[in-house]
């Protein structure tokens, strides 16, 4: 049972993993060598490095394509959770301990975002986007993905505020400390491990993040790489090498922050369905 | 000047309003003001291409979606994609999560690797399985053909029905761990005294897991039915990846993109993607529910 869980949950990486480091005449064998002859990594010279063209690629590198591809999506992932690390936090503390005119409506009209259903969101961001000239920019994708992730954290982050005493912060208010200082002093450090969970999820759904790019984004100023891995597809023929490369380096980021975080990720993930 | 500005901001009403109305900024600019828009849209007669030729509508494009014999046809593909990946994320997630909660060496490693096809992103997913299941290559033919159950590699995703049942494959593999990690919590938090007194009374270990295990996990499996229906609904990058526009696989999300962005055709696309809305809403709403339940229980 315990090797059938392992098969199942890891056989299918494994198998790109193996693809992307194997020659072409073995990736395309019938039938397949699992296990790879001669392994090489020609494929990852060719995404990130040298780059020769490839059929279908109207002129661009495959290196020039998948390079641009990563650093946008970096960027992307990066300044998003940076947002979310500042906003979540301070969201988190104002509606759990500030009392304030209108905290419930506030706090509804956030959340609601999570009941708004996104496809009509998208066709009329596409609009708004061109009004606003933030179509195919970076900028757009952040302020877009913070957008769509900040209700789920700032519910969640409440619930966890609520979740721990706040004595330590009602002492360090009545010892003259700011909300915001009490905040950065006190609360932040009672909630890290919330924070940490929100931040990596964050960051998880923006580099996963595939539809709303592929809508608003058409140039490698800011296509991520979700976005560029699909130009390998051409209309009669995959590369299925470089394809396997792209992808090996596209699942990296989000597995090995699973593999590092999971602790937090599990609380994450079962508190922010079942609060 | 920054001290009379400190003050200021220390105040409770003060601060909470300064900290609240950038988010609230952006989510007007980029979710409610988009939505209002693409209602509007819907009731126009409005091609992206053709702009010059824009003009309200009424309901027309609400009729023409209820009356496109594509759309119907992808509500039938969907609701039997939907069916068929709730029974079995359902089953293989608590077949996991079972396992998982027993004790053993390694459990530790186990329970991290099992998130692992959750974190891949769904396109790559998509990628992932289209070269799995490659007619001329592919793993799934070399394994079969080695397995003696096929005698020759076969071009599964041009046979409509195998495609729409191996997409469903594929989404079930990317999203079971997320159930599964639910469910395990549940399973975890069940107290060990309540199996010691059902041993004491008598209960074997079919009768515990009858008795305490499935009342333990059915508001929390309420909960993930409601998840997963929404998921696989809404399913995208995965199909689009694996199958692009074909027939074969092509759901209301797919259909909607297709009109909207492929043909742009804004008009009826809104509309669309209102009537697919007030359907995922309903169900939303119906998870939003059920978990503040637990919150207050």
């Amino acid at each position: 049972m315990v090797a059938l869980i392992i098969f199942w949950s890891l056989a299918p990486v494994l198998w790109i993993l193996i693809s992307s480091i194997s020659t072409r005449a073995e990736l395309y064998s019938v039938p397949p060598h699992w296990l790879p002859q001669n392994v090489t990594f020609t494929a990852y010279k060719n995404v990130l490095i040298s780059g020769e063209g490839f059929r279908g690629g109207g002129g661009i590198s495959a290196a020039e394509l998948i390079r641009k591809g990563i650093l946008n999506s970096v960027f992307i992932a990066v300044i998003t959770t940076a947002l979310v690390m500042i906003f979540a936090p301070l969201l988190g503390y104002a509606f759990s301990r500030l009392t304030f005119r209108g905290r419930n409506l506030f706090f509804y009209i956030i959340i609601g975002i999570i009941a708004l259903p996104s496809w009509p969101v998208l066709i009329g961001l596409f609009s708004v986007f061109s009004a606003i000239g933030l179509l195919d920019t970076k900028l757009g994708l952040i302020l877009l993905s913070f957008t769509f992730r900040i209700p789920f954290e700032t519910w969640f982050m409440k619930g966890y505020f609520e979740s721990v005493p706040s004595e330590l912060e009602d002492a360090a208010r009545i010892d003259g400390c700011t909300h915001i200082q009490t905040l950065y002093k006190v609360s932040i450090h009672v909630v890290r491990p919330g924070l940490i969970a929100v931040s990596i999820i964050s960051f998880l759904f923006t580099w996963n993040m595939f539809t709303a790019p592929l809508v608003l984004t058409y140039t490698l100023r800011s296509k991520p790489l979700t976005v560029v891995m699909t130009e390998f597809i051409g209309q009669y023929f995959v590369h299925w090498d470089l394809m396997s490369a792209a992808a090996v380096l596209a699942i990296i980021p989000p597995v090995a922050i699973v593999l590092f975080f999971q602790k937090y990720i599990v609380k994450g993930l079962s508190a922010g369905a079942i609060k | 000047m920054k001290k009379r500005f400190l003050n200021w901001l220390d105040n409770r009403q003060h601060l909470a309003y300064t900290i609240i109305i950038p988010t609230l900024f952006l989510l007007l600019c980029f979710a409610y003001y988009p939505a209002i828009q693409s209602f509007r849209f819907s009731f126009l007669k409005y091609n992206i291409k053709m702009p010059g030729r824009t003009g309200f509508n009424g309901l027309v494009n609400y009729i023409a979606v209820l009356r496109d014999p594509q759309f119907i046809k992808s509500v039938i593909r969907v609701s039997y994609f939907m069916s068929i990946a709730t029974v079995l994320v359902v089953l293989i997630s608590l077949g996991i999560a079972l396992t998982l909660n027993v004790k053993f060496g390694g459990r530790g490693i186990l329970r991290t690797i099992i998130i692992i096809p959750w974190a891949i992103p769904p396109v790559v997913n998509g990628f992932l399985w289209k070269w799995i299941f490659n007619g001329d290559f592919g793993a799934l033919n070399g394994l079969l053909f080695q397995l003696g159950i096929i005698d020759k590699y076969q071009f599964w995703l041009n046979n409509p029905f195998v495609a729409l049942n191996l997409s469903i494959f594929m989404f079930v593999w990317r999203y079971s761990p997320f159930i599964t990690v639910l469910f395990l919590g549940v399973l975890q938090s069940i107290p060990n005294e309540l199996y010691e007194a059902a041993r004491v009374d008598g209960a074997g270990p079919l009768g515990q897991f009858f008795f305490i295990t499935v009342p333990s996990l059915q508001r929390v499996g309420a909960i993930a039915v409601i998840l997963i229906l929404i998921a696989s609904f809404t399913v995208f990058d995965d199909i689009y990846a694996l199958m692009g526009f074909d027939e074969a696989t092509k759901t209301p999300m797919i259909y909607n993109y297709e009109v909207t962005f492929e043909m742009g055709r804004f008009g009826k696309g809104s509309a669309m993607a209102y009537m697919i809305g007030i359907f995922l809403f309903i169900l939303t709403m119906l998870y939003i529910r059920m978990s503040f339940r637990k919150e207050k229980a």
